[in-house]
């Protein structure tokens, strides 16, 4: 089939053309020169540093956000919606931004110090660069596990539990845990994987004081070094890195694939087993809300003052505010910048639902199966590892375009928009379709006409998440920018090596808020459809009026 | 719709009674779904509570479990308070057994461990609760299922094992929130009977959710009809079907046809009454103490078993179903519409000039 070719022919192009060429280049230095290369000073440091990164911040991660999503799906909580959206906040968040303002918040001369005299030193190395890859991890670790919740334990499960004798916390270790089990690998599998590739967070936060990581290192041998051995030596980094990470998502997968199929269908979210506010529940959501408060509402104020704030060191007091760095965001070389970025997020975002609906409708089909999972393998492939063999592999042609930031996309961004309509097209009834021809619609009619309207939402979801993930990423912009194919992203992360508080500061709110251009109207379609298809249930008072009330 | 206890029997509340619900005022953060409802079990006694979906049949059994804070009013099991508007016991500290609609099995444990988990959770040791619960499953003839896990059993067998986890718990009041309402037809009966075999044997008492009337007739000691935010009726299986204190409880608890007559009452429960213009009828005739002004036209409830072929009155038939063991005729009268059953094939076609009567009949009070 022409489509099935398709997407065979763009994976080779895009994913496997790159790593081909990525271990021919380290093949020719033989083992003696990966063994030459893995042994330069530093290389075995940063090594290390990553991997030890990676299974901390997957350590603390995982129980914490399964235990926020815990408290916050099974207990009854004050203001429960509120914080429960107040958890994926950093998913909105750029990486590099969520480092930077927590820089600005809690390090020297930044807004604690300014407001309290208070700072944490050690924010900028590596505990600092674990907490903020954990606050980042958290929110992706509570979606898993939420819906784990909804799909494995039900709260009926938990409640014949304790109307069989148990304890809240018996309940939650004999019935429920065991049935996340899943999710939470699943879970820890996903996180060790983002951490293992995480760039902009370490390099913000811990390049500085000398904490290297993998990736950070690869940025400095290609985006500073000249030398062939730099080349190398980040070539062969960036093949340990896919190494490693296929080396913990590889058997991950085959022994947790098989139990992560559902079985049944996801259940709304439901209401908490016990309906009963507290004193001991008021006092979580207070420490969930002082959770928010530290982690996002604090460095995102600081980040908004340092935006604003006239020099560094000075407080952010009103008298010292200037809007000229904002200003600045907006136009110049910025300017350029921002356009660039929005280009290329809209076309990849336009192509790529394209090209996922194409997978997911293929996968209804055997061999389409085995496409369908090649995509999803693309997720864990590490961007910085795609970054380098793309360079390697179309470099001479492409080389300093966008085209070949665009490529970067469209490759590691597939999954992001082949899973959400995947899973929409898995979820819609095929009763309807049925009831379809049977009224008389041939196939492309029946789809065109009932499956389009209620995969809508999912269209422009799927439209959406790859948008602002590609509007935010800096691992592969900062890899295969060219002077004339500069992104918002690598603005950003230039002003900060050059220690412009200000501008920076600017440029990340900017960044930040601008998701919010595409994001408010295309949410508020998706809620119209959304309305639209669901018809108010009709309740059994209402009935008992139409019977006629004697 | 007036609530009429005066109609029913509504026994006085006993200090050994299982469960006494005051005064309950029940439902979710913004909108109470029952208000005011007051509740006794007695030992040993099986309270049906029968009424549409949405009429607060689980929120009630969830408020008496523990899963839901009261807003106003008590719960007392065996005397002892376990909830009140400020608060209550969790649902593990109350001696009560819950079987589930959607069977809540844990997919995880195998059937042995599910009906051993209540055990456990007091104390036993795992091998004894283990042969416990080997005991209850014989006893619901599903020892050979103990392997097995949920996802291996049928709906039927699934709650077989729900009510053997429930039974495992020895408790003194076991909710049934629908038990039946995802099982299939034939299975239901079949369900009903265990239910009913169990509760005689362990003298246990029962609150049984159901909104299918025959099934709260079969099982039921007494039934409770709920609806429009509060208890309805409440009296015995007999005296919620042949004396429904509204309409819209008698279409609750069973086949129900209305008809317009004017009811002259007379001596010894007989009363004449005149359909339409030409056809009079002098039967026993069931009747509430309010009354409309006298020679008005009243509603009055014919039940399917109150009617007859052959007799007096006559109509056309609108329609002639055969059901199997009956057939079911709908005789026009009037505006209305009456269901006659008959045994039997059908002898007779739409439109026919049907002759039936009626043996007795209940006035629906205002």
């Amino acid at each position: 089939m022409v489509a099935a070719g398709l997407v065979l022919l763009l994976l080779v192009v895009l994913v496997v053309v790159p790593l081909v060429r990525l271990v021919q280049v380290v093949a020719e230095g033989g083992w003696t020169g990966i063994g030459s290369t893995l042994q330069a000073p530093g290389v075995g440091r940063s090594i290390v540093n990553t991997l030890v990164l990676s299974i901390v911040v997957t350590m603390v991660a995982v129980p914490l956000g399964a235990a926020m999503t815990l408290a916050l799906r099974r207990s009854d909580l004050p203001a429960r919606g509120a914080l429960r959206l107040g958890v994926l906040l950093p998913l909105l968040v750029p990486q590099f931004v969520l480092g930077y303002s927590w820089t600005q918040a809690y390090g020297r001369g930044g807004f604690t110090d300014d407001l309290l005299g208070v700072s944490w030193p050690l924010v900028l190395g590596p505990i600092g660069v674990a907490v903020v890859l954990v606050v980042n991890a958290v929110p992706v670790v509570a979606l898993l596990v939420a819906a784990g919740l909804s799909t494995r334990a039900e709260p009926d499960l938990e409640r014949a539990a304790r109307v069989a004798g148990a304890t809240s916390w018996t309940a939650l270790r004999t019935i429920t845990l065991p049935l996340l089990r899943p999710s939470l690998a699943a879970a820890a599998v996903l996180t060790f994987v983002v951490t293992l590739e995480s760039f902009a967070i370490p390099q913000v936060m811990g390049a500085a004081s000398g904490f290297t990581t993998i990736t950070t290192r690869i940025y400095r041998n290609l985006a500073q070094g000249s030398d062939p051995r730099s080349f190398v030596e980040a070539v062969t980094l960036a093949l340990l890195l896919v190494v490693l990470a296929a080396a913990v998502v590889g058997p991950a997968d085959a022994v947790l694939g098989p139990r992560l199929r559902t079985e049944r269908a996801a259940q709304p979210p439901g209401a908490p087993v016990i309906t009963a506010r507290t004193t001991a529940s008021r006092a979580l959501a207070g420490v969930i809300a002082g959770y928010l408060a530290l982690t996002v509402v604090v460095p995102s104020l600081s980040l908004l003052a340092a935006a604003v704030t006239r020099g560094i060191g000075l407080p952010p007091t009103p008298d010292n505010w200037t809007l000229s760095y904002l200003r600045e965001a907006l136009t110049g070389p910025t300017w350029t910048a921002l356009s660039h970025s929005l280009q290329l997020a809209a076309v990849g975002a336009s192509v790529l639902v394209l090209l996922g609906a194409l997978v997911a409708a293929l996968e209804r089909g055997r061999r389409g199966r085995l496409l369908g999972a090649a995509v999803t393998l693309t997720l864990v492939l590490p961007g910085t590892t795609l970054a380098v063999g793309l360079l390697i592999a179309y470099g001479e042609w492409l080389g300093g375009t966008l085209s070949i930031i665009l490529l970067a996309y469209l490759a590691k961004l597939w999954a992001f928009a082949h899973r959400p309509i995947a899973g929409a097209l898995d979820r819609l009834p095929p009763a309807e379709t049925q009831a379809a021809r049977a009224s008389g619609a041939g196939l492309l009619t029946a789809i065109r006409t009932v499956v389009t309207r209620p995969l809508a939402p999912a269209l422009i979801g799927a439209w959406l998440l790859v948008f602002v993930t590609a509007l935010h990423e800096i691992t592969m912009s900062s890899l295969l920018y060219g002077p004339r194919s500069v992104t918002l992203a690598v603005v950003v992360l230039n002003n900060q090596e050059l220690g412009q508080v200000g501008s920076t500061a600017a440029i990340s709110v900017l960044l930040t808020l601008l998701l919010l251009v595409p994001a408010v109207p295309l949410l508020m379609i998706i809620r119209r459809l959304q309305r639209a298809r669901s018809e108010p249930a009709v309740d059994g008072r209402r009935v008992s009026e139409v019977a006629g009330a004697g | 719709m007036p609530a009429d206890h005066r109609l029913t029997d509504l026994r006085p509340g006993v200090s050994t009674d299982v469960l006494t619900c005051t005064a309950l005022t029940v439902g979710y953060h913004d909108a109470p779904v029952l208000t005011g409802l007051d509740l006794a079990v007695g030992s040993g006694e099986v309270v049906a509570l029968l009424g549409p979906s949405g009429s607060g049949k689980s929120t009630l059994l969830h408020a008496v479990a523990g899963f839901l804070p009261l807003h106003a009013g008590e719960i007392r099991l065996a005397g002892r308070t376990v909830a009140t508007g400020g608060g209550g016991l969790p649902p593990e500290a109350r001696d009560i057994g819950m079987v589930f609609q959607n069977f809540a099995l844990w997919p995880h444990l195998s059937v042995v461990d599910t009906v051993a988990y209540p055990r456990r959770r007091r104390g036993v040791p795992a091998r004894r609760a283990r042969t416990e619960a080997m005991e209850v499953l014989a006893r619901l003839d599903i020892a050979h299922l103990a392997d097995r896990r949920p996802a291996q059993l049928s709906g039927g067998e699934q709650q077989r094992v729900g009510l053997a986890r429930a039974l495992a718990r020895e408790a003194a009041l076991y909710l049934f929130d629908e038990p039946t309402a995802h099982l299939d037809t034939h299975l239901r009966a079949a369900f009903q009977l265990e239910v009913t075999s169990r509760q005689r044997a362990s003298g246990a008492a029962a609150l049984y959710a159901t909104h299918d009337a025959a099934e709260a007739l079969g099982l039921a000691d007494r039934v409770a009809v709920v609806g429009d935010g509060r208890l309805v009726q409440l009296g015995t299986p007999a005296e919620v079907y042949a004396r429904p204190v509204s309409l819209w409880s008698a279409r609750l608890t069973g086949p129900a046809s209305v008809l317009s007559a004017v009811v002259t009452p007379g001596s010894d429960g007989t009363a004449g009454l005149r359909i339409g213009e030409s056809q009079i009828l002098r039967t026993a005739v069931g009747m509430a103490g309010s009354r409309g002004p006298a020679g008005a036209p009243q509603r009055v409830l014919l039940r399917p078993d109150w009617t007859s072929a052959g007799g007096p009155l006559s109509g056309r038939l609108a329609a002639v179903t055969f059901r199997g063991p009956h057939t079911d005729h709908l005789v026009e009268v009037g505006e209305d519409r009456v269901l006659v059953r008959r045994p039997g094939p059908p002898q007779h076609g739409v439109g026919d000039d049907f002759a039936w009567s009626i043996d007795r009949a209940w006035v629906l009070p205002l």
